[in-house]
């Protein structure tokens, strides 16, 4: 019997094609909707625990409060010492912690050839704290800064324009005139801090490049111009940062309550921020969903209704040759659950590609779950279900006499 | 056809009272109506618009119920009868025939004689050879897969007769058989049903017309409700 009310229902719908192309649209639309929906919710979800545990989510970057130097009553602010880089490296939880000077606009010559670009005075630490990688050689040791050996590590756009690619290791480079051994190759991450020339950095050991290169302090013993600290995976990064907070006052003599000459700088505000930016659009695209839905509901109901309407007769027959309440409901309840069905697998369709494509076009990420195929077709079903059953309970509660002579 | 008032009725009813309310007005369709019809004849019911003719047939149909009242059809009480019990009572034991011939316009001469079958329970397996058999009855069989639409009116009422055929019923019930059709389709669907009478198929046909109920062997004259007159008579050939 099920199998036959599916055919009646099939047949209705193909019998009257246009109509129920034009019934179809609300609730199309409404999965498509309610796909996308469910797609960028996974998709900023995803997004969020994945940005979360990235090395930049997780890194907080200490400079001087540059700002301050405008107030003539505050002096200006300091930079760090190596003393602070040390005491957070053993803060709980962290990862990486390191110290770095920078310098802009050094030349970086060989025998042969000479570019501008990036110095900078750093730290074993560096390279796990950017999320580089040494593809050639060794990284820089404290050893290294202990002993202020003149090596550098350099960045895979030095060794290609100044060594043609070719091995450099244990070759001599000059920066500013000052010999440097080539220790090591690391790739270029994309957090570290660069004036220009963004894939030409070389790395030498920070008391090296601060007592040869880049000069004194003559406020500060061992200074550094920045630092950056990376907490662990799943590590609580609010409580590292007030950790490093305390280091700081206590090293730089802050009462309590005074404004800070520093500022902590990470991204994971913002990220979050855009996290949450997503899901607002993803309840609108919830809200859009559940209106077409109940709009398109309401047309199949409207449209189901003109159907009962239209077949009266028929079902008057239908009873008279022995079909019971039941026969008719099911016959009407299938016809607009069909209906829905179909609408439901089209829109599935549409939703997924607008979602390919708002992924293209705007950036955004998108999960595609079974879970989310499932709950919008369920919508899709559920829909058939509440709004056919008035139609259905209609025809079924047709007096057969009356039916038959319905003109 | 000899009948015996020993033999128990096919159809019974007795003292059949039908009361429809209209607004403050009650009108009695049928008043007190006995009557009992034996397996085999061919009735007509006869009598102008507003007789009854119409109420009766639907409580012979199994259609509706009496306000008062019992119909007996077949040894079972239909006057009191739940609807899905009477939805499947008539499925078993009704053919019926339409003025309108109430066919489904999409569907081929075919399907439309498989509809009743559609509804039988437990399934019937060979649907399609005995909506064959029937078509075959009424002359059509070549005609199986036109739809309603690509036959002639007279054409389209034996389909309906074929329908009506298909699930073996108890007793053909044809409401205004002839009423849409000219003088001489009406003729050869009455000849074709005078046929499937001699046949032994139980025929009760509701008419205004005089023709049609030469038909029939036994006449049942209707008016206000109750009968006028129940006369046997040498049918027309």
């Amino acid at each position: 019997m099920m199998f036959a009310s599916l055919g009646l229902a099939a047949s209705s719908i193909i019998e009257r094609p246009l109509r129920s192309l034009l019934t179809s649209l609300g609730i199309i639309i409404g999965v498509a909707a309610v796909y996308a929906m469910l797609a960028l919710g996974e998709g900023a979800k995803k997004q969020v625990e994945e940005s979360l545990n990235s090395i930049s989510t997780r890194t907080m970057q200490v400079w001087p409060d540059w700002n301050r130097r405008r107030s003539s009553q505050s002096r200006p602010a300091m930079p760090f010492k190596e003393t602070d880089v040390k005491e957070m490296r053993s803060i709980n939880g962290v990862y990486a912690a390191t110290g770095t000077i920078t310098g802009r606009n050094y030349t970086i010559a060989t025998d042969r050839n000479d570019v501008e670009g990036n110095f900078l005075g750093v730290d074993p630490d560096q390279l796990k704290a950017s999320g580089s990688e040494i593809t050639l050689g060794e990284n820089i040791s404290f050893a290294d800064i202990d002993t202020r050996r003149p090596v550098v590590i350099i960045s895979e756009g030095i060794q290609q324009r100044l060594f043609d690619n070719q091995n450099p290791l244990g070759q001599n480079l000059k920066v500013n005139n000052v010999a440097f051994t080539v220790k090591g190759v690391a790739t270029k991450a994309d957090s570290d801090i660069s004036f220009g020339n963004d894939d030409l950095f070389v790395w030498a050991p920070i008391t090296v490049a601060r007592e040869r290169i880049i000069g004194g302090n003559r406020f500060v013993q061992n200074y550094v111009s920045n630092i950056r600290v990376v907490g662990e995976l799943g590590s609580d990064l609010d409580r590292i940062e007030s950790e490093m907070d305390i280091i700081l006052r206590r090293s730089r003599d802050l009462r309590s309550g005074a404004t800070p000459d520093y500022r902590v700088i990470s991204s994971r505000g913002w990220r979050e921020q855009a996290a949450e930016q997503t899901k607002g659009i993803s309840f609108l695209l919830a809200a859009m969903g559940a209106i077409s839905l109940l709009v398109g509901g309401v047309g199949v109901m409207n449209i189901m209704l003109v159907s009962v309407t239209e077949r009266t007769r028929e079902i008057g027959l239908r009873m008279a040759l022995g079909a019971q309440k039941s026969n008719i409901m099911n016959q009407f309840l299938t016809e607009a659950l069909l209906l829905c069905i179909l609408s439901g697998i089209v829109g599935l369709g549409l939703g997924f590609f607008m979602s390919k494509f708002a992924m293209k076009t705007m950036e955004v990420e998108l999960v595609f779950s079974p879970t989310v195929a499932l709950v919008s077709f369920g919508s899709a079903l559920f829909i058939g279900v509440v709004f056919g059953f008035l139609p259905a309970r209609r025809a079924a509660q047709l007096n057969p006499i009356e039916a038959l002579r319905h003109e | 056809m000899a009948v015996s008032s020993s033999i128990r009725p096919l159809i019974s009813c007795q003292d059949l009272t039908k009361i429809y309310v209209m607004g403050k007005e009650k009108i009695r369709a049928l008043d007190g109506v006995s009557l009992d019809i034996f397996e085999g004849e061919f009735v007509a019911i006869i009598g102008s618009s507003g007789s009854g003719k119409s109420t009766l047939m639907n409580m012979l149909g199994a259609l509706d119920q009496p306000s008062s009242g019992q119909v007996t059809i077949n040894g079972e009480k239909v006057g009191t009868m739940k609807s899905n019990k009477l939805a499947d009572f008539r499925n078993r034991t009704i053919g019926f025939v339409f003025q309108q011939f109430q066919l489904l316009p999409k569907k081929s001469a075919k399907k439309n004689v498989e509809l009743p079958l559609q509804y039988r329970k437990p399934k019937v397996r060979d649907a399609g050879e005995k909506a064959l058999h029937a078509l075959q009855l009424v002359g059509l069989k070549d005609r199986a897969e036109h739809r309603p639409t690509e036959l002639s009116g007279g054409q389209q009422q034996r389909v309906a007769i074929a329908r009506a055929l298909a699930g073996s019923p108890k007793v053909l019930l044809a409401d205004e058989p002839t009423g849409a059709l000219d003088s001489k389709t009406s003729n050869d669907i009455m000849a074709l049903m005078q046929d499937l009478n001699r046949q032994g198929i139980t025929i009760i046909v509701i008419t205004h017309e005089d023709e049609v109920a030469a038909y029939a062997e036994r006449v049942i004259e209707f008016r206000d409700g109750r009968i006028l007159s129940d006369i046997r008579q040498e049918a027309a050939a």
